[in-house]
């Protein structure tokens, strides 16, 4: 898909959000009436209206990246799903740059010597072999 | 090349002379301990799953889950977890995962002494460590299980290590890096020692969102136990009751959440709401009026619900 392709229908979608937002129809939930609990724990709520455009603009943007990091669509959905609003519009349009917990080593020669250093003074904990000379 | 390389290592030693220069907590907690903290503490029974490659995320959940008495393995978290591209899992997602479980998640204050105080109440904690250097950074999931004030040692379940024991000084370098991000999961009705009001229910109620309200409820009673009077704990039982059909379970926390509450338009909104779903139309009429005349950023459910309540009046 080429950028602009994906621009394209990422802004067509926000367009569709929108006005779906606006009707309000596929919006019912099954808690009509109710003000739920995390509505109430977020008494900040200037415009929930807005607020809630929001969320749905980070969701579909989390969405679209996390696809784009490899994961599958079903699993992407239901990963999205499981954030809150909050989270969602924190890593909203920076997966790419947030930290991925994994241990990756593929360390250049340079940096291998700096690490096993920083390593053996107790700064850095990159290998198994190495042990601290810090108490 | 050689220009470079020799520049490189100049960098790196400003960089430690600067960034390396201390660690602050390590030396706080040890030149002062709180009187009521252990020395030392070792949570021998948290079960370890040996790291495959990049799923650190995965194993370091697992063992939290299943520690919190939720039977989860690696291979079932990976999915939920892990970024293909990245080679990781990122730190929101570790908490969503955690909930999609049924398990609290909680991120800690970014205090050793909060972390500890965990351990030392049973809880294991998930870490963020940035391994290497800032400008090189080896981002890992660790679990630590146990502390040595006396020996000033962290232990941990760590990658291939089952009890990987880190001088406290490198332990505070690396979690550093990731300014002190650290997690709890925990079961129904459990509330972390340290835990802060507000950020804690607003953990059980997105928790809420996806989860079985019977388990989700059970948290919310105990939050009333540790902070009595809470609104949105009152609120979230009177929700979960209300999901689970226990109506009068569900009035008796709304008019209580009213009554210690009496300008909270969620309480009179869902109050009028109950009411009037057992026909009681009357009172439904009051609540909800009550709930229209505070106003404020609910005022437009509040007017629904009032609107609803003279429809079905009528019918």
């Amino acid at each position: 898909m080429t950028q602009k392709y994906s621009d394209f229908m990422r802004w067509t979608s926000r367009v569709v959000i929108l006005s779906m937002l606006v009707t309000g129809l596929p919006l019912q939930s099954a808690f009509a009436g109710m003000v739920e609990t995390d509505q109430a724990v977020a008494n900040d709520l200037a415009g929930q209206d807005r607020a809630r455009i929001n969320a749905f603009i980070d969701r579909e943007d989390v969405l679209a990246q996390l696809q784009n990091q490899g994961v599958t669509a079903g699993e992407a959905k239901a990963r999205v799903n499981a954030l809150t609003d909050d989270e969602a519009h924190n890593i909203a349009g920076k997966l790419d740059q947030l930290p991925a917990g994994g241990e990756v080593l593929s360390v250049l020669l340079t940096v291998f010597i700096v690490l096993l250093v920083t390593d053996i003074l107790g700064f850095t904990k990159v290998f198994p072999f190495t042990k601290s000379i810090k108490r | 090349m050689l220009i470079r390389d020799v520049r490189l290592l100049a960098g790196v030693f400003l960089l430690c002379l600067g960034a390396c220069a201390n660690t602050p907590q390590t030396r706080s907690l040890l030149d002062s301990s709180p009187g009521d903290l252990p020395r030392h503490t070792e949570l021998t029974e948290v079960p370890y799953f040996a790291q495959e490659a990049f799923q650190c995320g995965p194993a370091s959940l697992a063992m939290s889950l299943n520690a919190a008495g939720i039977e989860v393995t690696p291979e079932t978290l990976k999915p939920e977890l892990y970024l293909p591209d990245r080679h990781g899992s990122l730190q929101v997602e570790m908490l969503a995962a955690t909930r999609r479980h049924g398990a609290t998640a909680y991120q800690l204050a970014p205090e050793l002494n909060d972390m500890l105080r965990e351990i030392a109440a049973g809880t294991p904690v998930i870490v963020l460590q940035n391994l290497a250097l800032s400008w090189y950074p080896v981002w890992h999931y660790a679990v630590v299980v146990g502390y040595d004030l006396d020996r000033a040692e962290i232990i941990l379940r760590s990658g291939l290590e089952r009890r990987q024991i880190l001088p406290m000084t490198t332990f505070e370098y690396t979690w550093a890096r990731s300014n002190c991000w650290a997690m709890v999961a925990l079961p129904p009705g459990k509330i972390p020692e340290t835990a802060e009001e507000t950020s804690f229910i607003a953990a059980v109620s997105a928790l809420e969102k996806i989860s079985d309200p019977e388990r989700v409820q059970s948290t919310y009673l105990a939050a009333l136990n540790r902070w009595p009077g809470n609104l949105s704990a009152q609120i979230g039982v009177g929700n979960t009751a209300y999901r689970l059909n226990n109506l009068a379970q569900a009035e008796a926390a709304f008019r209580q959440a009213a009554q210690d509450h009496p300008d909270s338009v969620a309480a009179f909104n869902n109050l009028a709401q109950i009411l009037s779903d057992q026909t009681r139309y009357e009172e439904a009429m009051e609540a909800a009026r009550r709930a229209v005349s505070l106003g404020g950023p609910l005022l437009q459910t509040a007017q629904e619900t009032l609107a609803d309540i003279e429809s079905r009046m009528k019918r």
